[in-house]
């Protein structure tokens, strides 16, 4: 057997803040079988996350062979996530994205992710909100980041 | 409308040389037509936006 991720003691901290999740999230889990390092080990990670509450559900994709789905998602990197929302059976795409592994201080990136994503609600500013709402054209942002 | 995506530096080297990554974390809009080094408070971020919004459209 594979050895675990997380420790007892990571799951139940994770437990503590899982217990703010309100509605169902969907995460889509972009793998590739050549040249990608860290894909086993991310979807080892995103199993045992999902793993931890009911409210999230992992399904797991080949960003190759599941191509039209990976342009769906706007994912282009692997390992890619997509963190949405299931409503029924339907996946709703708030367009939040990981490329790479989620770990180091982007664990918890990826716990607060999925906390926000089940919330329905992005927690900006009224200012904020009003400023996005006149957006005429899509935005992308990257965020840069190194797991340490 | 907007689309945030988190990549971690060091597996995509390619894509942090292009966009010159320094500091973590570099927030990168619209594929280079602005970012912003370090925390990013939501007024700054949108001003950034707008920058780089506007720098498309004079080009």
């Amino acid at each position: 057997m594979t050895q675990r991720l997380l420790n007892d003691q990571v799951i139940g901290q994770v437990q503590e803040v899982f217990d703010q999740l309100k509605e169902p999230v969907e995460v889509l889990f972009f793998g590739q079988k050549d040249n990608c390092d860290y894909c086993d080990e991310t979807l080892q990670l995103l199993q045992e996350v999902t793993d931890i509450s009911d409210k999230l559900t992992l399904q797991v994709h080949d960003i190759d062979e599941d191509a039209e789905l990976a342009r769906q998602y706007k994912v282009d990197k692997a390992p890619g996530t997509v963190i949405a929302g299931r409503d029924g059976d339907k996946i709703v795409d708030y367009g939040v994205r990981l490329a790479g592994i989620p770990s180091g201080h982007e664990f918890s990136s990826l716990v607060h992710d999925m906390v926000l994503v089940s919330s329905r609600d992005s927690g900006l500013g009224a200012k904020t909100r009003q400023a996005l709402a006149k957006l005429t054209e899509p935005i992308l942002l990257q965020v840069f980041v190194t797991p340490t | 409308m907007v689309e945030a995506e988190m990549v971690e530096a060091m597996e995509f080297p390619e894509l942090s040389d292009r966009h010159r990554v320094s500091g973590v974390p570099q927030t990168t809009i619209n594929d280079g037509a602005g970012h912003v080094v370090g925390a990013v408070p939501e007024d700054h971020l949108i001003a950034e936006i707008n920058n780089a919004l506007k720098k498309v459209a004079v080009k």
